[in-house]
């Protein structure tokens, strides 16, 4: 298709083809893109502030690998896999149904939020604390997803592997629509509480001298980026990067002023994962590469350089 | 005034009282030093009044009012807290002083909340600092952008922990200075830890020795005496008269 027939088939004038390429396929993958993006970078950002460790991802706590494990269970215990057909392969397409594997992704990261959220109240949310037990829980759900896939039939194992690959194009309007709401009404939560980000930045004694309930929001907060981490996953698989390396670009430019920070990690997220995408559809010959590989593959670099660059914010 | 009330307090049942029976009373604009060795219970002291633990038994209150029964909000429009590390995240000088209001405004700062850090800032000469990022400051000024940042708060009272631990003696001499106007301009009181017992003595008016989570001796400079020093730090001390002015000199090794 070329770009003015892109351009008349978005004000619906056209080929019919085309309208529905652009308005079925691409667009709702165009917004799954931005408010993914935007979503797992101001997660990762938020995550950041509260462990006050700069190495905090969405994948920090877990959530992600929890997310694969109950993928993985849909694809291959529950449909394509031992526990019901053996190696029956019609019976595949049962567990190829985005909604039943993205509604047990999201039901094991739900888990994996409550158990490390319930584990970190016993010790007061101490940063420490919730970085190792996310580390700890992140490790036993990714050995249960290998036990998994060692009793895998061949296509479940390979439903399951490309599952786990970050993918836009299993976006509807459906799942942008639900992304959409959770990513931008914690969005709207962060703005609000941007102030008390600043304050977190002092340190836990400083932050409670001045009034804020450190635990409460610290809570609050690390349970709505896992939450975004989980939705986001569990629609679109792993996209990896997204969470670390934007939160690190607009610190280094912008500094630390969440006021700010915020607003512009989602648009970095946006752009870079529209960015990736549109790459991954172009490098592909014709089929478009996991769009997680390629935000791995071209971040890590520009992520190293601008670490190294001498600008210091972070 | 603060008045502390036979507060213990205790991490949890399975490990000793930090705090013994600690008893003290603050008027407005009175300064008062805590001197102790580590582990004395100095900080642990600071955390109960600023709300960061709770008292096990006994009470803290704040002209008349038990700071237990108001908000953490509240409790910080009422004391402030320079604690002994100080970090800041990458903002400016301004936002870093700003940030003192948000137990009044919250969310947006109004025109209040603005001129009040300007007026602080005024008085304490940083005005030309306000746009600096906080992180290229040097320790002398990261700490008066403390200082400020917990004037921002408009307290009644200040609480500092160590805050000329790692300073050298014209930043010393500085935040003793600040210290000083604050109680005296503001009539704010300020609690305080330091280790050096002679800046101890040019900074307080009352002092209180700890040791083993206790107050052992308290008082004007009166008890600053040999026996009462070398009892609290172990240390082999004398106390020479230099113009009029009590000095203790380090006597380790004296033949």
């Amino acid at each position: 298709m070329s770009f003015i027939d892109g351009l008349k088939a978005l004000i619906r004038q056209g080929a019919e083809n085309n309208i529905r390429i652009i308005w079925n396929i691409r667009i709702p993958r165009v917004i799954a893109a931005a408010v993914a993006g935007a979503g797992l970078a101001v997660a990762g950002l938020i995550m950041q502030t509260n462990l006050n460790n700069s190495m905090a991802s969405p994948s920090t706590l877990g959530v992600s690998n929890a997310a694969v494990f109950g993928a993985n269970l849909s694809i291959i215990a529950f449909a394509g896999g031992f526990l019901s057909t053996g190696n029956n392969v019609s019976n595949y397409a049962t567990g190829a149904n985005p909604y039943a594997t993205s509604l047990m992704a999201f039901i094991f990261s739900v888990i994996s939020i409550l158990i490390i959220l319930g584990l970190c109240k016993v010790r007061s949310f101490h940063p420490g604390v919730v970085v190792l037990a996310g580390i700890a829980l992140g490790a036993v759900w990714t050995a249960a997803t290998t036990i998994l896939q060692f009793y895998a039939t061949d296509v479940g194992l390979s439903a399951a592997v490309i599952w786990n690959f970050g993918d836009l194009g299993r976006a509807t309007y459906k799942t942008d629509l639900i992304m959409s709401i959770v990513v931008v009404l914690s969005l709207v939560f962060f703005m609000i509480m941007s102030w008390r980000f600043n304050a977190l930045l002092s340190g836990d004694a400083a932050a409670k001298s001045m009034g804020i309930d450190v635990e409460k929001l610290r809570f609050t907060s690390m349970l709505l980026a896992s939450v975004i981490t989980a939705v986001c996953v569990s629609f679109l698989g792993i996209i990896g990067f997204v969470g670390i390396i934007c939160p690190h670009i607009t610190k280094k430019l912008l500094g630390q002023d969440h006021r700010f920070s915020i607003p512009a990690t989602a648009l970095t997220g946006c752009i870079l994962l529209l960015l990736a995408d549109t790459l991954s559809r172009s490098i592909g010959n014709g089929s478009a590469l996991p769009v997680g590989a390629i935000t791995s593959l071209l971040g890590a670099p520009f992520f190293v350089a601008i670490i190294l660059s001498r600008r210091e914010h972070v | 005034m603060l008045s502390i009330s036979d507060v213990s307090f205790r991490y949890s049942n399975r490990y000793p009282m930090v705090l013994d029976g600690i008893s003290l009373e603050l008027n407005d604009g009175e300064i008062g030093v805590v001197l102790g060795r580590n582990g004395s219970g100095k900080t642990t002291l600071f955390k109960n009044i600023i709300g960061i633990e709770s008292p096990t038994s006994g009470s803290i209150t704040f002209d008349g009012v038990d700071l237990s029964t108001i908000s953490r909000r509240e409790r910080a429009q009422k004391i402030a807290y320079v604690p002994q590390d100080i970090r800041f995240g990458s903002l400016t000088v301004y936002d870093t002083v700003l940030m003192g209001r948000v137990s009044y405004f919250g969310f947006k700062s109004g025109k209040h909340d603005q001129d009040v850090v300007d007026e602080i800032l005024c008085e304490m000469g940083l005005e030309s600092f306000a746009a600096r990022n906080v992180q290229e400051l040097s320790g002398g000024e990261r700490q008066k952008i403390a200082i400020a940042r917990a004037l921002a708060q408009e307290p009644r009272m200040m609480i500092f922990d160590e805050p000329t631990g790692n300073l050298d003696i014209a930043n010393e001499q500085l935040i003793v200075e600040e210290a000083k106007r604050v109680a005296r301009e503001k009539n704010i009181s300020i609690l305080t830890s330091v280790h050096d017992l002679n800046l101890a003595m040019e900074l307080g008016d009352k002092f209180y020795f700890m040791k083993g989570g206790r107050i052992v001796y308290s008082g004007r400079d009166e008890i600053f005496t040999v026996e009462n020093i070398s009892d609290i730090f172990d240390a082999q001390i004398r106390i020479v008269d230099i113009d009029g002015k009590k000095v203790i000199i380090n006597s380790k090794g004296d033949k």
